[in-house]
């Protein structure tokens, strides 16, 4: 399940808030989407897809994305491309909890967003089963337009998100990191 | 360091020396039965004999198969025995195959044949796995492909494709090293897994080290984690349906892996393809070989650090995509191919396209030559690295750029030729190295080769005519006909509808992919689905002399020599 | 004519060499071991610094300003075209669905008014997650009902949001001639084909043409001489 998308009719009127939290609330919000640090989980033909990205004739730096991590403790946009299976999927788990909150997962591909066509013994059906995804990335593999796309897809909807959800959560008194987590907790695991 | 090799003398067709086979069917009365009729000599064997059989034809100065190219099982579950192993032989000395299977039940076991010929060991891991055959004298007979949570053998015709197992973190794979003897100092050594998630293992590979120092001195390798089961898809899909899996076999080249599928279908099915298509083939292959050792050589070089290098080669890449997608729609996995010819015609723009690209990739490879043919660092890091001889490596299983380098010329174009290859000019490049600084060379001068090839059919122009087969029960009838006439209509609805009925029969059918020798091993038994379609990948026995190569070097040698031998994992676990 | 192919198969006839270690030990040049080499590479990377920095074309394309020219043969987002009345093209034969490799094509038939058109499409839902873009749909349409477009522009934030419909996959046949993509016919390119087979033929013909003026020229001076 994505992250829920707030009403537009909520108030946005926050008690408490100062002109100058909220101009820092949003130059924190301009800094964290145009900064995404892919941490690219490829293992197929996608990967090179991404690669092709990365490369000069695309550019994912222009987005931010310049600085692809190899650690899941320093990315915060966990980008599956990829089919993974059941073997890989202990992995995949472990490095998304490796991951610090805030982050998102981005799922490329056919494979790695339902399965694709490998409906088979091995074949992980959707990475959904066990990560929740923010994005999924139709085509097999998607070109780099498509995945350069979702990333933007991704950007609108972390702004928008965030500035909903901060000013649900101060009316409603809690600080914003537990209601985070309560958010965390409270997404469905896949059965 | 190497120079290149002086051209081997042309000797005189020996084919299929059946004296010498005879020989050796003397020496074991009763046990062989010859099978008539087939694309190969084809044994079927008696398994008390195996091994014996086996060092026979390797020993044998008039049989030399020193090579075992693959094997694989096939179920047969209304007969008795029920499975059979089919070993593929090649005798580089005299270009000769042998096919053996070995009837047997579940309960009989196999001997292992790693004395015979090392790349065995794997083999005969995933034969247990997919099969459940057992081998007696292997020393790490578990699991390759699946994991270790998996129960059932899934290429059995009664394991249901769609049944899968979950695997906790509690059930991973334990590592199995052959520690050397009489290493008395516990305290200074050290463990580390490397991978699966890990930049330099290429996304999917684990490899596990036992450290001494900075020396590796011991190491286990796990593959498996992009099983995508495309033996047992193939098995659920139409023979048409079964090209799109193909691509993703080795994705970065994947025109080749559609040719070499189609191509062994057709010899199948006996059908034709026209000069056009065959001219395309060959030309589009090509440029495949020379994206996929783009590739390679790119990710090497940003192994060991050279970032620049990988910009330089992902820009052809790019151009080479743009004429592909003009021809069929997709930049990465084409499935352009389909049996009888290509699936749609080439674009009115194709020859000048192709010619744009001849001169746009030789300055970029003339870059990266510049930056790091001459440059010490990068020798310091790839001469003597992962050096295997020629004949270690035949012995491996070894075909492709990685044994040229060692000095065996053997390349499926030159030896049997297929599709244009023995109507251009061009040379088979070999190096005596051996090592990683060779792999990488010899990639470059097959670019170079590649590309005078295309040239050469490009000068001789593109031959008038069909794309596809005008077979209607192979090939779907062109659309101006399937619109019109109603018997165009009816083909296009029977192939749809029922697929290709490709008559009973099996053959093995061979390409130079752009790792090595990528073979097909197909049976059917006259339906629209195959019985069964095995893939020979080329990576599968270089990755498994991965521990021998990197044992007794450091940690960075290996990264580097794992760029070099170019794994990559559609192609390794299907 | 192609050359003849040459005698002979194996290229490789034994013995094997020796083990590399012991035939090829490792000289470096002194210009080698002093580093030297490196300037060659700086003098190409600078090349290319320079050469970007000062005008030079880039390669980069400026997505999402600018979009990749990606051919008409494209195969991006599928197309239910129309007919002119504006109904749906497809007749519900489900030779789609079944040339699917990843079967994630849904149809559910019903029956049309029209006698000549026996069926039509009620539900005809494509999983785009679970597509892989072979075309194989549209090498398998018997009416050209669906065709693929140009775009590439889909992502999705669920599932559910994925499966597009009839509605969303409708658009008329003439849909902007730009933004097509992998179809049965190319109209477009048997015009250019039959183009370039008229020049090939006018050369012909113009060479024809010029011998038979220079003969003419040639006997009518041999009747005045």
């Amino acid at each position: 399940m994505a992250l829920k998308v707030l009403d537009d009719k909520d108030d946005t009127k926050i008690i408490g808030e100062s002109w100058v939290t909220t101009r820092f609330e949003d130059l924190e919000d301009w800094a964290q989407r145009n900064s995404f640090w892919p941490f690219p989980f490829g293992t197929a033909c996608c990967a090179i897809e991404f690669m092709s990205t990365l490369s000069s004739h695309y550019d994912v730096s222009r987005f931010g994305s310049e600085v692809v991590r190899f650690s899941p403790r320093q990315s915060d946009v966990l980008l599956v491309a990829g089919t993974i299976n059941d073997k890989m999927a202990p992995v995949l788990k472990r490095i998304y909890d490796q991951m610090a909150d805030p982050k998102w997962v981005i799922s490329m591909g056919a494979c790695a967003c339902s399965g694709g066509f490998y409906r088979a013994y091995h074949v992980m059906q959707g990475i959904d089963e066990i990560i929740p995804v923010d994005v999924y990335v139709p085509g097999c593999p998607p070109t780099p337009e498509g995945l350069i796309y979702g990333i933007l897809q991704l950007k609108e909807r972390v702004s928008r998100d965030r500035k909903k959800q901060r000013a649900r959560v101060e009316r409603a008194g809690k600080l914003p990191e537990q209601e985070i987590s309560d958010r965390v907790d409270a997404r469905p695991t896949p059965s | 360091m190497s120079t290149l090799a002086p051209p081997l003398p042309e000797t005189p067709e020996i084919g299929q020396d059946l004296d010498a086979l005879a020989g050796v069917l003397a020496k074991f009365p009763g046990s062989i039965t010859p099978q008539e009729g087939l694309d190969q000599p084809t044994w079927i064997v008696r398994r008390e004999i195996l091994l014996d059989l086996a060092r026979e034809l390797r020993d044998n100065p008039a049989t030399q198969f020193d090579m075992m190219l693959d094997l694989c099982g096939v179920d047969f579950p209304d007969r008795q025995p029920r499975f059979d192993a089919v070993y593929h032989l090649y005798s580089m000395p005299r270009g000769a195959r042998l096919r053996l299977k070995v009837p047997l039940n579940e309960d009989q076991p196999l001997p292992s044949l790693i004395p015979v010929w090392k790349t065995a060991n794997w083999f005969e891991r995933e034969l247990f796995d997919m099969f459940g055959l057992k081998v007696t004298g292997h020393p790490n007979l578990r699991r390759l492909l699946t994991h270790e949570g998996f129960q059932g053998h899934a290429l059995r015709k009664d394991y249901d494709p769609a049944r899968r197992w979950i695997l906790t973190e509690d059930q991973m794979y334990q590592p199995h090293f052959d520690l050397p003897e009489g290493q008395d100092d516990l305290f200074e050594r050290m463990t580390v897994n490397i991978g699966p998630s890990h930049p330099a293992m290429h996304g999917t590979f684990r490899l596990m080290a036992v450290l001494d120092g900075e020396t590796i001195i011991a190491s286990d390798v796990e593959i498996g984690y992009l099983h995508r089961c495309f033996e047992k898809m193939s098995e659920t899909h139409t023979w048409n349906q079964v090209i799109p899996y193909t691509d993703r076999l080795n994705y970065c080249s994947s025109f080749i892996n559609n040719v070499g599928y189609c191509r062994t279908v057709e010899k199948l099915l006996g059908v034709e393809v026209p000069p056009k298509a065959v001219w395309a083939r060959t030309i589009l292959s090509e440029f495949s070989r020379i994206m996929d050792h783009c590739v390679c050589n790119g990710s090497t070089l940003v192994d060991a650090g050279a970032l620049s290098n990988f910009w330089y080669f992902f820009q052809p890449r790019e151009e080479i995509y743009g004429l592909l997608e003009s021809c069929c729609g997709a930049r990465l996995t084409v499935s352009y191919g389909r049996i009888g010819g290509l699936s749609q015609d080439l674009p009115p723009d194709f020859v000048e396209r192709s010619r744009r690209l001849l001169e746009i990739i030789p300055p970029f490879m003339e870059d990266v030559e510049k930056l790091i043919d001459k440059n010490r660092i990068w020798q310091d890091r790839t001469v003597g690295i992962a050096a295997i001889s020629g004949e270690e490596a035949v012995n491996w299983g070894w075909t492709g750029p990685c044994l040229r380098a060692s000095g065996v010329g053997y390349d499926v174009r030159r030896a049997h030729p297929y599709d244009l290859y023995d109507t251009v000019d061009w040379e088979v490049p070999v190096l005596q190295g051996g090592d990683v600084y060779d792999r990488y060379r010899i990639r470059m001068l097959e670019i170079r080769q590649s590309l005078k090839i295309i040239r050469q059919l490009l000068d001789r122009g593109m031959p008038e005519g069909p794309w596809i087969t005008s077979d209607p029960h192979v090939a779907l009838p062109p659309k101006e006909a399937c619109y019109n006439q109603m018997e165009s209509m009816i083909y296009h609805f029977k192939l749809i509808m029922d697929g290709i009925q490709v008559p009973a029969g099996e053959v093995y059918s061979m390409v130079e992919g752009a790792n090595g020798e990528l073979g097909f091993y197909i049976i059917s038994d006259g339906t629209s689905k195959p019985y069964r379609c095995h893939a020979r990948g080329p990576c599968f026995p270089l990755f498994s002399t991965f521990s021998r190569l990197i044992n007794g070097g450091s940690l960075s040698d290996a990264i580097v020599s794992l760029g070099g031998l170019n794994i990559i994992a559609g192609e390794l676990e299907r | 004519m192609p050359p003849a192919p040459p005698a002979g198969r194996p290229v490789f006839k034994g013995p094997y060499p020796p083990h590399p270690k012991t035939t090829t030990p490792y000289k470096p040049g002194l210009a080698e071991r002093l580093y030297l080499p490196l300037l060659g590479g700086l003098v190409v990377t600078m090349r290319h610094f320079l050469k970007n920095l000062f005008g030079a074309k880039m390669y980069t394309i400026q997505y999402p300003e600018e979009r990749r020219d990606y051919s008409h043969r494209f195969r991006g987002h599928h197309i239910l075209t129309t007919r002119p009345d504006g109904s749906v093209r497809c007749v519900a034969c489900y030779l789609c669905a079944q040339a699917c490799p990843a079967e994630c094509i849904h149809i559910e038939a019903g029956e049309h008014p029209d006698v000549n058109i026996e069926k039509y499409p009620v539900v005809y839902e494509i999983d785009m997650l679970r597509c892989i873009f072979c075309g194989y749909c549209v090498d398998a349409c018997p009416e050209e009902a669906i065709i693929m477009s140009n775009n590439y522009d889909m992502a999705y934030f669920n599932r559910e949001q994925s499966i597009v419909g009839k509605g969303d996959l409708m658009k008329p046949y003439t849909f902007d001639e730009d933004r097509l993509g992998y179809r049965p016919r190319y109209p477009e390119e048997d015009a250019k084909r039959s183009k370039m087979r008229r020049d090939a033929f006018n050369l012909v013909d113009e060479a024809k043409k010029a011998r038979e003026r220079e003969e003419l020229a040639a006997t009518s001076a041999t009747k005045a001489g």
